[in-house]
């Protein structure tokens, strides 16, 4: 017999108990693995856009939270006038709720901009011009609304032939309606404004002239900032709100594990003192029982920690379904998040018990022994 | 201090001078100034009414309880000055109970090892060694088994052979046939004293059962926490 077998017969004792406390943990950890997925799936689904669309620099106004201010359409011109910019263009994009879809991205796009060049047209067409009244849907977008080459849809105040379905290579493009900027701006009753300017460096720039680039912009234009793409997620104070709203309720749900850990542990120190007592006289040392109260408490955060990683990837799943999800986001459960998560879940464990495993650790044999 | 029963040639194993323990802050006296000598493989019986103090000087003598006052010296070291009590039972005791305490959630068979922790040995050593020490005592048939599997004498019987496994130079034993009938109880004590014999241990042993005392070579008759006597058996 080793100590491993020790601990899980320990647990086993009251496997109801043992199995709700477990339970316990796994539902906080599953709100951590599906909060911090779904936040880290939305950057990720950002920055595979802005790869897909090939955007070196970004200029937005991002105080505004996770959708920027919208700002004049005419700084655009000013910024592709500088020496350093290959091409830039004006995007205003959206999350509007789209007939039965509760929200959705839409992107009134420059028309001949490159911001089109990465959507494959799987069916129908692109617009023929500006000023047609057509939209292009993503793939998941037309899926998620139910329309197909040939349907008509309302954005706002307009109504819009489906001209084309298209493959954008990124779940926010998937995801995203489409059309020219004009029609988007007067529809939404953003006239002449915009809230992103998507920017292409040549091809030999090097990173610090991008930065320098925007420096200069941000000189220019104060309020807005330029960012290089890659830095979007890491920069901007909607992700981080996002990111901090995620940990932050995933750390109510952990704080309710810890103290249901801590209820059981005490539980079972306090219905255990008969136990402790023989241990104790039969020659363990108040370390080793630490110790065994440590490593049971450590055990169900473990166990807690997996089934809640599985219970995460779970719901991840499910909410990747939902309409209000679907085509918007794809979450993200790495393992690096799952392996985070196991190890925090192992960490509640240790924390939980060492009130009880403190408490083992007074009791005195001889009145131990008395139960 | 008596010393009229004791063996010359054994070793001084025990020796309390002054032994003292008070509960409630003084207002309940359970020991009062105990002094007494326990040699080397001797069979001690304490035996006195109940609440006269016998467990608690059992408990002492095992360290599960500190006494108030008085020392208590242990092949001369100072038990009161140990900064490893455990370490102290885990080598040199085996306790027997009145209640067995044998853990329900372990087989017999892992309840004999449960002293083994921390001692040298395989696991296989330590298997092989619990399954020998429970075949001694009748119990071989029984390893799998859960504690609530067995009988009232069977248990008693585990816990002896548990009380073995670390090879302990004292058994120390809380009216042992306390919760046994009069044909377990006869051959709990056999067996006891056959396996004292055979491991060579001292056994001091706390009884209210004159018929038992009778086995030891000596008996300590305490009242009142005190010793009022300490004679060879008859």
């Amino acid at each position: 017999m080793n100590f491993l077998q020790v601990i899980f017969r320990g647990l086993w004792r009251r496997p109801v108990r043992t199995g709700l406390t477990v339970l316990g943990i796994a539902i906080g950890i599953a709100a951590v693995v599906a909060l911090v997925g779904m936040s880290a799936g939305y950057e990720k689904s950002v920055a595979n856009q802005l790869d897909a669309v090939g955007i070196d620099v970004v200029v937005s106004n991002l105080q505004g939270g996770i959708m920027p201010k919208a700002f004049a359409e005419s700084v655009r011109d000013e910024i592709a006038s500088l020496p350093g910019v290959a091409e830039a263009n004006a995007t205003l994009m959206q999350m509007l709720s789209v007939e039965e879809a509760p929200m959705m991205v839409v992107y009134g796009r420059e028309w001949d901009s490159f911001t089109w060049d990465q959507l494959r047209v799987i069916d129908g067409r692109l617009p023929r011009d500006a000023a047609e009244n057509a939209v292009v849907l993503g793939k998941l977008a037309a899926e998620v609304l139910g329309k197909k080459t040939g349907d008509r849809i309302q954005i706002e105040t307009g109504d819009f032939d489906v001209v084309g379905i298209v493959d954008g290579q990124s779940v926010l493009e998937n995801g995203a309606i489409n059309m020219a900027l004009p029609r988007f701006q007067e529809v939404s009753g953003y006239e002449g404004r915009v809230n992103f300017i998507n920017i292409r460096v040549p091809d030999n720039a090097d990173q610090s002239r991008v930065e320098a680039l925007c420096r200069e912009i941000e000189a220019r234009h104060p309020g807005l900032r330029a960012v290089r793409a890659g830095e979007v997620v890491g920069t901007s104070q909607g992700f981080r709100m996002a990111r901090a709203m995620s940990w932050s309720t995933s750390l109510l749900a952990l704080i309710v594990g810890i103290l249901g850990v801590m209820n059981t542990m005490l539980m079972s120190v306090f219905e255990r003192k008969h136990e402790i007592g023989i241990l104790l006289a039969l020659g363990w040392r108040r370390a080793r029982i630490m110790a065994l109260i440590l490593c049971e408490s450590a055990a169900m955060g473990f166990l807690g920690g997996v089934v809640g990683v599985a219970l995460g990837a779970l719901t991840l799943a499910v909410l990747e379904r939902t309409p209000y999800v679907r085509g918007f986001l794809e979450p993200d459960l790495g393992w690096v998040l799952a392996a985070q998560a196991v190890l925090i879940a192992v960490a509640v464990g240790i924390v939980s018990g060492l009130y009880p495993a403190w408490r083992s650790s007074r009791l005195s044999p001889s009145i131990a022994l008395q139960g | 201090m008596s010393s009229a029963a004791m063996p010359p040639e054994g070793e001084i194993l025990y020796e309390a001078s002054g032994l003292t323990k008070e509960y409630d802050d003084g207002r309940v006296p359970a020991l009062r100034g105990i002094d007494l000598l326990i040699r080397s493989g001797e069979f001690v019986t304490i035996v006195g009414p109940s609440g006269c103090g016998k467990t608690t000087l059992l408990n002492m003598l095992g360290l599960l309880d500190c006494p108030t006052a008085g020392t208590l010296r242990f092949r001369g070291t100072d038990l009161g000055a140990l900064s490893d009590p455990a370490s102290y039972r885990a080598r040199e005791i085996g306790f027997i109970f009145q209640s067995f305490h044998l853990l329900p959630n372990f087989t017999v068979e892992e309840n004999v090892q449960i002293p083994m922790f921390g001692l040298p040995g395989s696991a296989a050593e330590k298997r092989g060694r619990a399954a020998k020490l429970l075949a001694s005592v009748g119990l071989a048939h029984r390893l799998d088994h859960l504690p609530v599997k067995l009988s009232g004498g069977e248990r008693q019987r585990a816990a002896i052979a548990r009380s073995l496994a670390n090879r302990p130079a004292i058994l120390l034993a809380d009216e042992p046939t306390g919760n046994l009938d009069s044909t377990n109880s006869a051959h709990v004590m056999d067996l006891l004293l056959r396996l004292r014999e055979e491991h060579q241990a001292t056994l001091v042993m706390v009884t209210h059962d004159h018929e038992l005392a009778r086995h030891a070579s000596r008996i300590v008759r305490i009242k009142d926490g005190e010793i009022i006597s300490d004679e060879a058996a008859a």
